[in-house]
């Protein structure tokens, strides 16, 4: 990133980019959510088993997005960890009508949180218990017992019920996505670009850009 | 919340306890209620939507309601009444047109009911066997009235008796039938014409002419008559039709019909046959020492397993490679063909609640169950590869899903020795005392010797003398002499003032009854009160022990129990036979208290 670039940030002319990685099982939504995330006119149609993986960008109020809608097929899984280096935050979308592969959703997302590229970082994650409109799909509560949600105790999460079809719930999660993502590590990462440790002196040129909400916890 | 969570879902818990499992625990569901077996399991993309459904020819919770279930996840989707029970599901493509779904075929008593789409589609019947023309004849009388029934079922028994060919399923119904009951049955049924079906006991398919997944192919059905019958997909014509030399129970097949192929079929005799394309009969045979309970073809190993908990690898020759014993009886036996590692092993379920997974001899893994499995079926279920079903002896469902990182290597434990010989031996150890005697023998050996020798002479001649007396006075139970066999013993049951005496008296030669004895009771007038202390013996016949009961009355009222001798006499003669002597218990009678 270059000085202009950092410059535009902070005045607010061009907005951060977050990378974000979309993981999950086949068919649970991936692609449907991140197409239906972007502008109306940029909406693809139909949507086919997505192979290896795609980047796709979009925007919200203060932030942009860059994600990679991995493909979760079996043999495309192995794809995933290697992107985790570069995810600054994780969409787990779960079909939540498929209840006999919730156990395979759950061992993904544990092989996924003890994966040394994500363990210790305090990445957000964002789930979506996807498919809510089925008829047999069970609640965001109870996707959230069968993936054992409770356990992650190092990393924000936060559960949103979804339909991706229709575009319910997906605003809140990217709401809740953007709060999170102006976490101190985060921001640091993507104002000084390489470097992990902010400078201090620079921090203060930060606290512009944080929330009122978050000023109490960092301080 | 984490308590609800593992409460609430099986899987959750059973999974973090067993955490280097290769499986992961998706459904677990003990009262699911299916009850079948591997034959009439099949797995399939039904609606051709990518999600695979699991069908179930189900033969109901006695064998009384044979259904056909599909399901979905873990649950039913769809269920339908069968005719007759299942004997075997298949699923294979019928023609090359789209949409390619996969049409399920259903073999049941003499039919196979072709579904696509879950709709009824086509009911193939096997061909109809020839019927006897003798019994024909015979039937054809019947109908003008030329023959009355008794001398129909004189020449139909005859018929049965001497001829090759079986009998129709009418005339062995006759056969059964009461006089009453015949002229009824045969008014009824004259003018029908005599049939004779043969039923279906496998199933499997053969590719027709590709070796691809998405290929056309070929019903292959064995018959009770044994026969096998390959069926052309479309028109359902029958394309070839082997003999076999008894009852196919398991099929396995392996190439193309229209190239080459082969086709093991494990019969009910024991046998194994291979069959080849042309080859109207067996080409190699395999015999087994029991019988198979599971046909599995393994690459090119045919995995059979038997009755004698053990599993058996042939080549497609017959030629045996190998043999593994399983700790418990065999009761059903599939297929894992794993595509993306390119694993085929078999796996065997064992009436201990095992599951066992072996790649030729080595054991892969092993599945507990809580319950005996009687159903394996190993594929893509629903949108997950790598899923096995197995259903339960008490009709549960199991679902568990490979883990997308397990391989399954030859590991377990080195099995060493067995733990027993690790245990000392039980030797008892030797105390002072016993050195001071040995101490003592070695000093005073000589003396102890001629002692012991002299005691020994006084026994014999004791011994000898009691013997001799014993001899003279009849005083043994058991007669020593050749010529009367017997042997005897008395009971004593009740607790007084009467008891109940049984003699069991028994004649041990070999065959040569007894006749005229007499049983005498002596004993004292004063104590006891016989209604009868001498009395006949019947007829005693080689080798029946017969009870004769006499009731005792004990007259005393201070409790005093005295001895009563029971003798057996010959008739004419005064030296009993034989005696036992009866130590009475004391009468515990309303005098006593």
């Amino acid at each position: 990133m270059g000085l202009l670039d950092r410059l535009s940030v902070l005045l607010g002319l061009k907005k951060k980019e977050v990378h974000v990685l979309c993981l999950g099982l086949d068919n649970s939504g991936k692609t449907t959510i991140i197409n239906k995330l972007k502008p109306s006119n940029a909406q693809s149609q139909n949507i086919l088993p997505t192979i290896g993986f795609s980047i796709e960008k979009f925007k919200s109020s203060s932030l942009s997005f860059t994600v990679f809608d991995m493909s979760g097929q079996g043999r495309y899984r192995n794809l995933w960890e290697h992107y985790y280096k570069e995810g600054q935050a994780i969409i787990f979308v779960v079909d939540s009508s498929d209840r006999l592969r919730m156990v395979v959703a759950k061992e993904e997302l544990d092989t996924l949180l003890n994966h040394p590229d994500i363990k210790h970082r305090r990445i957000p994650i964002l789930f979506f218990a996807n498919k809510m409109d089925l008829r047999d799909a069970v609640t965001s509560v109870k996707v959230s017992q069968l993936l054992c949600l409770e356990n992650i105790k190092d990393k924000p999460w936060h559960i949103c019920a979804s339909d991706a079809i229709k575009g319910e719930g997906l605003q809140e999660g990217v709401d809740w996505l953007q709060e999170n993502n102006d976490s101190k590590q985060d921001i640091g990462r993507v104002i000084f670009g390489e470097s992990d440790q902010p400078k201090s002196k620079d921090l203060k040129v930060l606290i512009l850009e944080i929330p009122r909400k978050w000023l109490g916890q960092m301080y | 919340m984490a308590a609800a969570s593992s409460s609430d879902y099986d899987g959750c818990g059973a999974e973090s306890n067993e955490a280097n499992s290769k499986w992961l625990d998706a459904h677990y569901d003990p009262m699911a209620n299916v009850h079948t077996f591997s034959a009439c399991l099949a797995l399939a993309d039904l609606h051709g939507d990518g999600e695979y459904k699991l069908v179930v020819g189900d033969l109901g919770p006695g064998g009384q309601q044979p259904r056909l279930k599909v399901l979905k996840g873990p649950l039913v989707m769809t269920e339908s009444p069968l005719p007759a029970l299942p004997a075997a599901a298949a699923t294979f493509l019928m023609e090359q047109h789209e949409p390619r779904t996969p049409a399920l075929a259903l073999a049941s008593g003499p039919c196979v009911y072709v579904y696509k789409n879950l709709r009824p589609y086509f009911k193939f019947s096997l061909p109809q066997l020839p019927p006897n023309p003798l019994e024909q004849d015979l039937w054809n009388q019947a109908k003008e009235d030329r023959i009355d029934p008794l001398t129909l079922k004189e020449m139909l028994e005859s018929i049965r008796e001497t001829a090759e060919e079986p009998l129709s399923v009418q005339s062995l119904r006759f056969l059964q039938l009461e006089l009453s009951e015949m002229e009824a049955f045969v008014n009824q049924h004259k003018s029908n014409s005599i049939k004779r079906q043969t039923v279906i006991t496998t199933m499997t398919t053969l590719k027709k002419n590709l070796a691809d997944e998405d290929a056309v192919s070929c019903l292959v059905l064995g018959t009770e008559n044994k026969e096998l019958l390959v069926l052309d997909p479309e028109a359902f014509t029958i394309l070839a039709k082997m003999s076999l030399p008894s009852v196919p129970v398991f099929l396995e097949v392996s190439g193309q019909f229209d190239v080459e192929f082969r086709l093991a079929a494990a019969c009910r005799n024991g046998n194994i046959y291979i069959l080849r394309r042309d080859s109207k009969h067996p080409k190699y045979c395999i015999e087994l020492s029991a019988q198979p309970v599971g046909l599995i073809r393994v690459h090119k190993v045919l995995v059979v397993g038997s009755t004698q908990d053990s599993l058996h690898g042939f080549t497609h020759k017959g030629k045996k490679l190998w043999t593994v014993q399983m700790p418990a009886a065999i009761l059903t036996m599939n297929l894992l063909e794993q595509h993306s590692r390119g694993l085929q092993a078999v796996m065997a379920g064992l009436a201990n609640g095992e599951v066992r997974i072996y790649r030729d001899k080595a054991l892969l893994n092993v599945i507990h169950t809580p319950d005996a499995v009687t159903s394996l079926c190993f594929g893509r279920y629903g949108r997950e590869d790598n899923t096995l079903i197995m259903t339960t002896r008490g009709g549960g469902l199991i679902i568990k899903i490979l883990k997308r990182t397990a391989v399954f290597v030859e590991g377990g434990s080195e099995v060493g020795p067995p733990p027993a010989q690790a245990m000392k031996l039980n030797v008892p150890r030797k105390t002072r005392l016993y050195v001071d005697q040995t101490l003592r023998e070695r000093e005073a050996g000589t003396a102890m010797h001629r002692a012991f020798q002299t005691d020994l002479y006084l026994l014999r001649l004791r011994a000898a003398r009691a013997y001799l007396q014993a001899l003279e006075s009849s005083l043994s139970p058991v007669s020593a002499t050749a010529r009367e066999p017997l042997k005897l013993h008395a009971v004593v049951q009740g607790l007084g003032p009467t008891f109940k005496l049984t003699l069991h008296l028994q004649n041990t030669s070999t065959a040569r009854p007894v006749l005229g004895l007499l049983v005498c009771c002596l004993y004292n007038e004063a104590l006891y009160s016989l209604p009868r202390a001498f009395f006949k013996v019947p007829l005693l016949v080689p080798g029946l022990n017969y009870p004769l009961e006499t009731f005792v009355e004990s007259l005393s009222n201070k409790g005093i129990s005295d001895i009563i001798k029971v003798l057996v006499l010959r008739e004419g003669q005064s030296a009993p036979l034989l005696s036992a002597h009866v130590n009475m218990p004391g009468s515990e009678g309303l005098a006593a208290a």
